[in-house]
């Protein structure tokens, strides 16, 4: 061991910053190119470290009705994403000691609870609109998870595990994995499924004001000073999260560090938020060409990710594919 | 479930995925038009697929039949019924009878029970991609569900037309070498259909202002 090589401690801890870190960044690029897409000069891409610098100087204003769930709810969701980079493939191939820690489903489990103390939070306010949205964000949450369970009942037929390294060293093994039918499935089940917990276009408008066609942006509008820092950095990095499982463990696991050095870890990271980026820009591609559904046309769009995800696991069933 | 298909059987699979994906486009495509160019990208893909066979399998024959698809069913059977929309100047389809969520549920599990129907046949050969064979199959019930749900003459022409794609798609993967004679017999079914159906809008059109098949739940007309 030489002094290069860096203890598995270390690079664990060194996810959780990656992630925590990189998320701000990550949002500044994407809606810089978006503004510049739409013919706008766009917001500075170091904007939302600004915006969150800020929040944190300002006061907290809570209603009198509104209890210490309020306030927890953010700290809670925060707490949340700052575990889940732990269970999975940011920036190595192998996993890392607190990396069995839980399954594909436990990252996911850890995600839902995060949405639920935010949409708690929201509700707890009392004021209408974010009770709006708590009540959408779950309704379209249960309807998106079945999609979910299936993505990974794929994966766990791809790799007999349902460890997220796993698939991804599946995927890297041969160019055969890449175009089974089962694996494209379900990438782009899962793709479906992060435009839908992003917020994004066809499901939701991220940058609108209007209360009515909101879903999670509505949940935050009650919050206020360092809880709404918190929350928007907690949305920031709950989108490099499932960018990166998307990246990392079903479209390109490649660029990750194969083993402690320190060279080739800290080669990861910008290889980790190059890709995110791409993955960003073709989501703000699809931002601007596509327009918002109605919102009881959201079932249809969810449908189409069922209709993917439930055809992944079928094609295995019949004959391995 | 360790056993991994090949890339030439991955490639065959996924245009046959994609095939069946564009079927299900079709069941929710509420313009016309839209529905008749899916049914042109698909039969596309079709074409790609028998290309494909054809290079890898070494058969000439594959090639021919390729190009006479590909002008059949993405340039002429499109064109003639684009033109047919265009004089009956109707863009929307009905209503369905169920919802487009309900349609595509209910078209899954269809395709669903194809599958096991193939997967229980126990075909295996190292030739034979049998993936692909069962979309094939499901390709062909949601070809059905299709032309029994949507309650227009248009998209019940698009289902029969789309079945056929689905038989194609099942003849090349599983006879890849069956005589060109037999495949272009095929494609002469379709044109014939493709004049049926031609007639079936026209006249229904010319009576009932409508394409929906809603209207005819008269005796008399």
């Amino acid at each position: 061991m030489g002094p290069s090589v860096l203890a598995p401690q270390a690079v664990q801890a060194l996810q959780v910053l990656t992630i925590l870190l990189g998320a701000p960044l990550v949002s500044g690029i994407i809606s810089h190119v978006e503004g510049r897409l739409q013919g706008r000069r766009g917001p500075r891409i170091l904007q939302p470290y600004y915006d969150i610098i800020k929040l944190f100087r300002k006061e907290t204003v809570v209603t009198e009705e509104s209890s210490w769930v309020f306030l927890a709810g953010p700290i809670v969701a925060f707490g949340c994403y700052l575990i889940v980079p732990l269970l999975i493939p940011v920036l190595t191939t192998y996993g890392l000691p607190l990396g069995y820690m839980g399954d594909i489903l436990g990252g996911g489990f850890i995600l839902a609870l995060a949405g639920f103390s935010v949409a708690l939070a929201g509700t707890e306010s009392g004021a209408p609109y974010a009770q709006l949205g708590g009540s959408r964000a779950m309704t379209f949450g249960a309807l998106i998870e079945p999609t979910i369970l299936f993505v990974i009942f794929a994966v766990a037929l791809i790799t007999s595990t349902d460890l997220p390294y796993a698939l991804a060293a599946t995927v890297r093994s041969s160019s055969a994995e890449v175009v089974r039918p089962g694996h494209v499935l379900a990438a782009v089940a899962f793709f479906l499924v992060v435009l839908v917990d992003t917020g994004r276009i066809p499901v939701e408008t991220h940058s609108g004001t209007l209360e009515f066609g909101m879903i999670d942006e509505a949940r935050t509008l009650e919050h206020s000073g360092p809880p709404l820092a918190l929350l928007k950095w907690g949305s920031a990095m709950k989108q490099l999260i499932l960018y990166t499982i998307l990246i990392n463990v079903f479209l390109a696991p490649w660029g990750l560090a194969g083993s402690g050095s320190a060279g080739s870890v800290v080669l990861a990271i910008p290889s980790l938020l190059g890709k995110a980026v791409v993955i960003g820009m073709i989501f703000a591609v699809i931002d601007n060409l596509f327009s918002k559904l109605r919102l009881f046309k959201i079932t249809e769009f969810i449908a189409a990710a069922f209709l993917l995800a439930v055809l992944a696991v079928l094609v295995f069933y019949a004959g391995g594919g | 479930m360790s056993h991994v298909p090949s890339t030439y059987s991955g490639v065959a699979d996924v245009a046959a995925i994609v095939v069946l994906l564009t079927e299900f486009a079709m069941l929710r495509a509420p313009l016309l038009r839209s529905q008749v160019r899916l049914y042109a990208f698909q039969s596309l893909v079709v074409s790609a697929l028998a290309v494909d066979i054809a290079a890898t399998r070494h058969i000439n024959e594959l090639y021919a039949l390729a190009v006479l698809s590909f002008v059949l069913k993405v340039i002429l059977v499109p064109g003639l019924v684009l033109r047919l929309l265009r004089e009956a100047d109707v863009d929307l389809a009905g209503s369905s009878v169920l919802s487009v969520a309900s349609m595509v549920l209910i078209a899954l599990a269809v395709s669903a029970f194809g599958f096991f129907a193939v997967g229980s046949l126990h075909v295996h050969s190292i030739a034979l991609p049998t993936t692909a064979l069962a979309i094939a199959a499901a390709v062909v019930l949601v070809a059905f569900v299709l032309i029994i749900l949507r309650s227009d003459t248009v998209s019940q022409a698009m289902g029969f037309f789309s079945l056929e794609n689905g038989v194609s798609v099942a003849s090349l993967v599983v006879a890849a070498g069956l005589p060109l004679v037999v495949e272009v017999a095929f494609l002469f079914d379709l044109l014939v259909a493709v004049v049926v159906f031609g007639v079936i809008m026209r006249v229904h059109h010319g009576r009932t202002q409508t394409l929906s098949t809603e209207e005819l739940d008269r005796l008399k007309g």
